[in-house]
């Protein structure tokens, strides 16, 4: 209980101090659309928290960060496993995982953009960003389940549909956890960054990309402690949600 | 009988049996007894199908269910007791006929009220209980045993070998033990085969009737 106080009072410390860089940069600097101070960036925040726009924006900036972010886990631990096991498979999807995580995020947010809708625009985007690290993520997890395990299963002549579901999945579990923990975080940058090019009516992007045009830099500022907020947020819910599940597992 | 026929069988360049024949007796216990890296494995591997051999063949095996006691344990840390055991044993009984039969092995090696319990939490002497009665629970014909107490004190060791004892005399399987192990190997089997390398040969096939015989014979070895 001391000791969390303590770990708590340090990490308020660090980030007032922080805080405090950030505000004695924007005095040196001393132009607010370059720099704009925490005061005027905290007060702007406080200004969105107020209306009712900002919690439908938040709204549906989550749900198009989440909706890329489960399609892309239930679809890279589905293929993850079973090109996990099937080498062929394996090699037949590797290069195109390698280049998805080399294309620039630009690139792909512009081809969605003549492909979709302006609202799915980021979730296409999130998806094809979180996929590969779920898919590279499981596959190494498929391949490092014990052959002596699978011996045992195959002594047993346990059915390979089981084999799958109790031995390759739960060995893989940490690093599916690992994998959408990262792809979480890297959703939200995406799917922001599509938004502010694909700008659809409600979205945090949209609103990047009118601070940026109307020069109202504390806003935009605002907004992105806003997204940095969710994505911690998120974080923690999920690892608290695995936490939970490996108690009563 | 179950027999090795003719079988070689190499790894790389090493030629680990060649034009092997052995013979085990059902419902007995046979025990491979060697040094370490002789290929007392590889012939058990062969006996259970996990290795098929590059030429020969095995007979008397066919349609034959096996169960395996390892070295290590083998068991799925994500599951606790009752579900190991319930893992090997879902495509064979029904759910009722299963929770008989897992609390009736559990109680024999006197794990009845750990069956909820985490493979993490268990030590190595009951995982290795946990093991054998899996092995037993499950319907096999033969049960290959590969040096299941190695690692075990002795007195662990001993009270295996005696709940080994008790299983075996209620269901009386063909058994392949291998271990390097003079007082376990009189102790269990009814036959011992002595083997040398390499390739395997059988330097004796003993049928332990005098141990104290036997015991010379395998200590002078």
């Amino acid at each position: 209980m001391m000791n969390s106080i303590l770990r708590n009072k340090n990490k308020l410390f660090i980030i007032l101090f922080w805080i405090l860089v950030w505000e004695i940069l924007s005095l040196i600097i001393g132009q607010e659309i370059y720099l704009p101070s925490p005061h005027a960036a905290f007060s702007s925040l406080i200004n969105l928290l107020t209306s009712k726009e900002t919690y439908i924006t938040i709204c549906y900036s989550t749900y198009r960060t989440l909706a890329g972010f489960f399609l892309s886990c239930l679809s890279g631990i589905l293929l993850g496993i079973i090109c996990g096991i099937q080498k062929p498979l394996y090699d037949l999807f590797n290069p195109l995982i390698i280049i998805m995580r080399t294309i620039p995020v630009m690139s792909i947010i512009i081809i969605a953009i003549m492909w979709f809708r302006d609202t799915n625009v980021p979730i296409f985007v999130a998806f094809l960003m979180c996929f590969p690290i779920i898919w590279t993520n499981t596959v190494s997890g498929i391949r490092s389940t014990d052959v002596k395990l699978l011996e045992m299963c195959e002594v047993y002549k346990i059915r390979r549909m089981r084999v799958i579901r109790s031995v390759y999945f739960y060995s893989s579990l940490p690093y599916i956890k690992a994998g959408m923990v990262s792809a979480l975080g890297i959703g939200w940058k995406v799917t922001s960054a599509a938004e502010v090019l694909s700008l659809p009516k409600y979205s945090i992007g949209r609103f990047l990309y009118d601070s940026k045009v109307y020069l109202e830099i504390p806003d935009l500022f605002a907004w992105t402690v806003i997204i940095v907020s969710l994505s911690f947020l998120f974080e923690g819910l999920l690892k608290t949600i695995f936490r939970s599940g490996d108690k009563y597992d | 009988m179950i027999k090795l026929i003719d079988v070689t069988k190499r790894f790389d360049d090493l030629i680990l049996l060649k034009d092997f024949d052995i013979s085990f007796e059902k419902n007995k216990i046979t025990c491979l007894f060697g040094p370490s890296g002789v290929g007392k494995t590889t012939i058990a591997n062969i006996v259970a199908g996990i290795v098929p051999p590059d030429k020969g063949f095995v007979e008397g095996v066919d349609n034959s269910l096996f169960s395996y006691v390892f070295q290590e344990p083998r068991l799925l840390k994500w599951y606790n007791v009752y579900e190991n055991i319930d893992f090997v044993l879902k495509d064979v009984y029904e759910q009722e006929k299963r929770v008989e039969i897992i609390n009736n092995y559990l109680e024999m090696v006197e794990l009845g009220r750990y069956k909820n319990y985490k493979i993490d939490a268990l030590s190595g002497g009951m995982a290795q209980r946990v093991s054998l009665a899996r092995a037993f629970a499950y319907p096999s014909h033969i049960l290959i045993m590969d040096e299941p107490f190695k690692g075990l004190d002795f007195k662990l060791r001993n009270e295996m070998i005696s709940l080994f004892k008790r299983m075996w005399e209620a269901s009386q399987r063909t058994v392949v033990f291998i271990t390097h192990d003079v007082e376990e190997a009189i102790d269990l089997s009814h036959v011992i085969y002595t083997l040398k390398d390499r390739p395997v040969e059988i330097i004796d096939r003993l049928i332990v009737n005098n141990k104290e015989e036997i015991k010379n014979k395998l200590l002078s070895l």
